[in-house]
């Protein structure tokens, strides 16, 4: 009878797909750390641009480099600020995009894990009729 | 009825094992204690805010503080405090700006408010989290007690007729079919709303304008412009299609509120009575009737469904959640997507979905990852 080693290597498959499974969730988790991550910076930049928008052209501005505080320039502060923004605005992009293909794959690992189930119970049942 | 074996009957438990329901309403727990921290934390920088600007503020009312200031960890020596006037103050990202008090108050003002609004949207989030746990445990005592769902594919020869309306809001019509042989439909509109509040109750003063004009329609002329409802029925259909796209990205527990506010919302004048919905057969749109066919036939809800397939689980999810609410008893006014207690009047249910796909789903429900899907932020 094959049917004994056909259901091993079927657990065997499914058992790979299972740890392929719980590899994406895993990333898919990072991603949403990050995200969060990327998500807080931004609120602040974007806290920080209104904050310097509100500000006099002559006020100074200092930046936090290090140790020591660096004077700056107004418009060179601003600047600064607006790139980060449009930085963390692409990277949140970039990490919507990803995790929707991880979450595609996913949900295919996930069928196919389904199915890989069914081939089994159902060819065990049939085992245990025979 | 007449024939013995028409429907189904299956337990709650089978649909929704106790454990996976407990399990789930103790991930919700977690996830809202964990809000709670949240919550709690900036509630502490909120008054942290405030203590520093009462503090700015008091600052400049003298040319110089006496102090005792910090050297160390464990050290401090006396010193004095000038320029009370100048502020250093950090906008964030290591960024500092110069401000005099008063600008900086100004500064801590603004934060203090985005800091409110920080707190009013997790308050929000903690709601709906009490909303989803309190489902939850409901569903779970509910399958413990052994609630059994029955269920009936709608068949085409009775003298009912069957209107399912799939607007803007998924309306769905349950007929009840009375133990007497009398047949009384009842229109439930039920919503798989998701997302903003401002945005649903928009909509939902066009479905009901829409149902209003329909049956003033019906009222004052039988034969109805078929034409034209055809027109605003295709407009239906497609915003169905983007709506079930939404709905099944919506988190569950959003729609599990707002299916409760949609059964306040709607009064009891809106259901139809028997003796219109044959009139109002008439001037079904045809993609209505589509859609009923589609029903009717038993046919897998696929068509509607157009979208991918990976999906497919949860729009069966749709499918089945509305059967938990079905299968409650009336002392459970907080949960039910649909009328339930009016919908359990009757000693049959007629449901949209059809026997196979909640087989599937049945075999589905065992999977509990897309079901209890948490908001992940």
């Amino acid at each position: 009878m094959a049917s004994p080693t056909v259901v091993r290597e079927l657990q065997r498959d499914l058992e790979n797909k299972a740890n392929d499974l719980s590899k994406l969730q895993k990333d898919i988790s990072k991603n949403h750390q990050i995200r969060k991550k990327y998500t807080i910076q931004l609120g602040e930049n974007e806290l920080v641009l209104k904050e310097l928008d509100l500000l006099n052209e002559d006020a100074n501005v200092f930046k936090l480099i290090g140790p020591v505080l660096v004077k700056q320039d107004m418009a060179e502060a601003k600047a600064n600020v607006k790139k980060r923004i449009e930085y963390i605005s692409t990277e949140l992009k970039r990490l919507d995009s990803t995790l929707q293909d991880l979450e595609e794959k996913q949900n295919n690992k996930k069928e196919t894990i389904l199915k890989l189930q069914q081939k089994i119970q159902s060819l065990q049942a049939g085992k245990g009729k025979a | 009825m007449e024939a013995p074996i028409k429907g189904t009957v299956t337990s709650l438990s089978s649909l929704f094992p106790v454990e996976e329901a407990q399990k789930a309403s103790k991930r919700v727990e977690e996830s809202r204690t964990e809000r709670q921290k949240q919550l709690d934390q900036l509630r502490e920088f909120a008054a942290d805010n405030n203590t520093l600007i009462n503090l700015v503020q008091r600052l400049p009312d003298q040319l110089h503080h006496d102090i005792m200031v910090p050297f160390g960890k464990a050290a401090f020596f006396p010193g004095r405090l000038v320029h009370t006037n100048e502020f250093l103050v950090l906008l964030g990202e290591g960024h500092y700006a110069e401000r005099t008090a008063k600008q900086t108050v100004e500064i801590l003002n603004r934060r203090g408010k985005a800091l409110e609004v920080q707190v009013e949207a997790v308050k929000a989030l903690m709601q709906d989290l009490k909303a989803e746990a309190s489902f939850f445990d409901a569903t779970a005592s509910e399958s413990a007690d052994g609630l059994v769902e029955i269920r009936e594919d709608y068949v085409e020869e009775t003298s009912t007729k069957e209107a399912s309306m799939k607007g803007m809001y998924h309306l769905l019509l349950i007929y009840v079919l009375h133990i007497n042989g009398t047949v009384k439909p009842e229109l439930t509109i039920s919503s798989e709303a998701e997302n903003v509040p401002s945005v649903k109750d928009e909509e939902y003063d066009r479905i009901l304008s829409r149902l209003a004009e329909l049956e003033k329609e019906e009222e004052e002329a039988e034969n109805a412009n078929q034409e034209e409802l055809g027109e605003a029925g295709s407009d239906i259909s497609l915003d169905d299609v983007i709506l079930e796209e939404e709905m099944k990205s919506s988190e569950l527990k959003e729609r599990g509120e707002s299916r409760f506010q949609s059964t306040e919302k709607f009064p009891d004048n809106w259901h139809v009575e028997g003796s219109k919905s044959t009139s109002k057969e008439n001037c079904l749109p045809e993609n209505l009737a589509y859609g009923k066919f589609n029903l009717t036939e038993s046919a897998p809800r696929e068509p509607q469904v157009k979208e991918d397939a990976p999906r497919e689980p949860q729009a069966k999810e749709d499918v089945k959640a509305p059967v938990i609410a079905e299968a409650k008893a009336d002392a459970l006014p907080t949960k039910p997507r649909f009328d339930s207690s009016k919908a359990f009047t009757g000693s049959i249910i007629e449901h949209t979905s059809d026997v196979n796909s909640r087989e599937q789903s049945v075999s589905r429900s065992s999977k509990p990852v897309s079901r209890f899907k948490m908001q992940r932020k």
